[in-house]
């Protein structure tokens, strides 16, 4: 899968990279407009992840462009928090989702995964984790193949979970991913612990192991050693 | 200090006062004059009569000297041998008296005349009288008449003011309304009044310098925390991106554990601190402005339904009765802001004491949470950064921002604490 990054923040764009490629991702990086314009014309990419506040123009200008040209390239358009009315424009034009800034990396991965999922023909519709497995058009998990039953906002962790595995996700990672605005943050970690203590115990009752752990205080991580 | 006591004293309008003065100058003038009239024909009506009287005793003089015989004397004189010499330099004298004239029946002023002469070494006194009532009568219209002039012209000069106060100061009047109603920020071009008073001209002239001046400071301050707040989120995910990297190495947190999750709370802080200011910045310009008729009976059913399961977890009971005609009008993207702060602030704040209570009426919206008194007075409440108790775990932007939006779409939200319940009321003004 390859992916480009329109961002002009080098810091940004680099961490973005990384993090990406990480994750198994081919990754390219444009600063400006008119690069990215160029990019997506001499080659193929399967996603644009693309800011809108750009130093030679706004992002919005490259998704008609996109669309004119019907290139089969998937748009995640990054906007500032509020800019509700970027947000509804951008979708307008064809864009598959949006994220908001500041965001965290892993919701980022969450975001491209599920964009890309719903956006192309070779998706993968199967996660498998050691004895867990999800199918995501049914939205169903399985521990050993025996259907798992999970609440809404479980199902939703356990998939945030196992596409960032091996990596830390902070509680507010996860709050934010869980309930967007809806609640203050600190008020909400209790609510975290809570769900992932039944999570824990759903999935070791059905026979898997304990894979989610806590870190230093400060979020979990889901891998496939415990 | 200073304010209090001009504000205590009472207030006269301009025109009121420069009139009071004028007629009370007038009146002055008026009466000097009339004085001045009346002492003039006194002295008139004196050296008349004196002429008229000396010419007599003149005349009256040359017949004696004449031994010529009187038939008949003017002006009713008298004239009476003196058996001893009086001192002449007292005289003459005059005196004023009245008579009663029978044929007219009414009192007629005279003038009475004593006088001294000598005739051969004889003292004579003669005495005369003239009437002069004519002259009394006219120097007492004179005065007279100074009265009613006065009288018209204070109604002359207040009915012109009255006019005065309706012409001249009319844009007087008008610029002071313009200045009432303006409100800064709202960019709407501030009305010219046309005028030629200089005094009016010069006012405006400065009206709209100062106007100038807030509106340019404003806008740069609301530039300035737009744009702070906008472009922070970028370093901001920077540092947070980097410091999620060193939470998942474990050499890293190992040593430095506590260092670095102040680093990221703090960032998260500072991040939904710019967040927010920038929002309450949006909604001061009035960014938020398509305002439609919202039921919100399923608007806030969806958000009850969005924090249920934060309310179970905290063993809090949600009940709403909602009147399914109940209507705001507002941007949709507002009132969501409105209901989700007043129910995320009924949850954080909300004791089991009792369940969170949302009830909407045929105009009002009440939501209310049990909980122990505040620890300050309520006003504060609605401040920025005020936060009850616990410091770290909100912002303390959500309510002043509940408040903004209200008084930006005509509603009136006030707060209450009642029964160990915390209240807060929202209602739509009618216009």
């Amino acid at each position: 899968m390859k992916l480009l990054i329109v961002e002009d923040n080098t810091h940004l764009a680099s961490d973005m990279k990384q993090f990406l490629t990480e994750n198994g991702f081919v990754v390219e990086v444009a600063g400006t407009l008119r690069e990215a314009s160029q990019r997506i014309n001499d080659y193929q990419y399967d996603l644009v992840i693309l800011d809108l506040g750009l130093p030679d123009g706004n992002g919005l200008a490259l998704i008609s462009e996109i669309k004119e040209k019907e290139k089969d390239v998937a748009i995640l358009i990054v906007t500032a928090k509020n800019s509700l009315e970027d947000k509804v424009k951008g979708l307008d034009l064809g864009a598959d989702d949006y994220i908001t800034k500041p965001f965290h990396k892993v919701e980022l991965n969450a975001r491209v995964r599920s964009v890309l999922r719903r956006n192309k023909f070779n998706r993968k519709d199967i996660i498998v984790v050691d004895a867990l497995k999800i199918d995501l058009p049914a939205s169903q998990a399985y521990v050993n193949d025996k259907p798992l039953i999970l609440t809404k906002k479980e199902y939703d962790l356990l998939l945030y979970f196992m596409y960032n595995k091996n990596r830390v996700l902070t509680k507010e990672s996860i709050a934010e991913h869980l309930w967007g605005d809806h609640i203050d943050e600190a008020d909400s970690f209790d609510f975290i612990y809570n769900h992932i203590k039944n999570l824990r115990k759903k999935i070791t009752a059905a026979g898997g192991k304990n894979y989610i752990q806590a870190m230093y205080g400060m979020g979990y991580k889901f891998s496939e050693e415990s | 200090m200073k304010q209090d006591k001009s504000k205590n004293r009472r207030t006269f309008q301009l025109l009121t006062r420069t009139t009071a003065i004028y007629l009370l100058f007038t009146f002055i003038a008026f009466y000097g004059s009339a004085l001045f009239l009346t002492n003039e024909a006194d002295q008139f009506i004196h050296s008349y009569l004196k002429h008229r009287f000396d010419r007599a005793q003149g005349f009256i003089q040359r017949e004696m000297r004449e031994g010529e015989e009187f038939n008949k004397l003017p002006y009713s004189a008298e004239i009476v041998k003196l058996p001893q010499p009086v001192d002449s330099t007292l005289y003459p004298v005059y005196a004023d008296t009245l008579v009663h004239n029978a044929a007219m029946d009414e009192m007629l002023r005279f003038r009475k005349r004593i006088s001294i002469f000598n005739i051969n070494n004889q003292q004579y006194k003669l005495t005369m009288i003239k009437q002069m009532d004519d002259f009394y009568q006219l120097r007492d219209d004179i005065f007279g008449s100074i009265i009613p002039a006065f009288i018209m012209l204070a109604v002359g000069i207040v009915l012109f003011n009255l006019l005065l106060s309706r012409s001249i100061f009319k844009p007087f009047n008008r610029i002071l309304g313009i200045m009432k109603m303006y409100k800064i920020g709202t960019d709407i071009d501030v009305e010219h009044v046309n005028t030629s008073t200089a005094e009016f001209v010069k006012m405006q002239q400065l009206f709209h310098n100062m106007l100038d001046r807030i509106e340019y400071d404003y806008r740069h301050l609301k530039e300035y925390t737009e744009n702070m707040a906008h472009e922070i989120q970028t370093p901001l995910t920077v540092i947070r991106n980097k410091t999620e990297n060193l939470i998942a190495d474990d050499d890293v947190m190992e040593r430095q554990a506590s260092a670095v999750k102040i680093i990221y709370d703090e960032t998260n802080y500072l991040s939904r601190l710019g967040n927010t200011l920038n929002l309450l910045t949006k909604i001061e310009n009035g960014e938020f402005n398509k305002v439609e008729e919202l039921i919100t009976k399923p608007i806030i059913e969806k958000h009850v339904e969005a924090v249920a399961e934060l309310a179970r977890l905290k063993s809090l009971q949600i009940e709403h009765r909602l009147d399914a005609m109940h209507k705001i009008m507002i941007d949709p993207f507002l009132l969501d802001i409105v209901i989700k702060n007043l129910l995320r602030n009924a949850i954080r704040y909300g004791t089991n004491e009792g369940p969170i209570r949302i009830v909407t009426e045929t105009d009002s919206l009440n939501i209310s949470n049990y909980g122990p008194p505040l620890d300050v007075s309520p006003e504060k409440l609605f401040e920025r950064f005020y936060r009850n108790g616990n410091p770290q775990a909100s912002l303390g932007l959500g309510l002043s921002l509940v408040k903004k939006i209200c008084e930006l779409n005509q509603m009136d939200i006030t707060y209450q604490y009642d029964a160990h319940q915390h209240i807060f009321h929202l209602k739509q003004s009618d216009n």
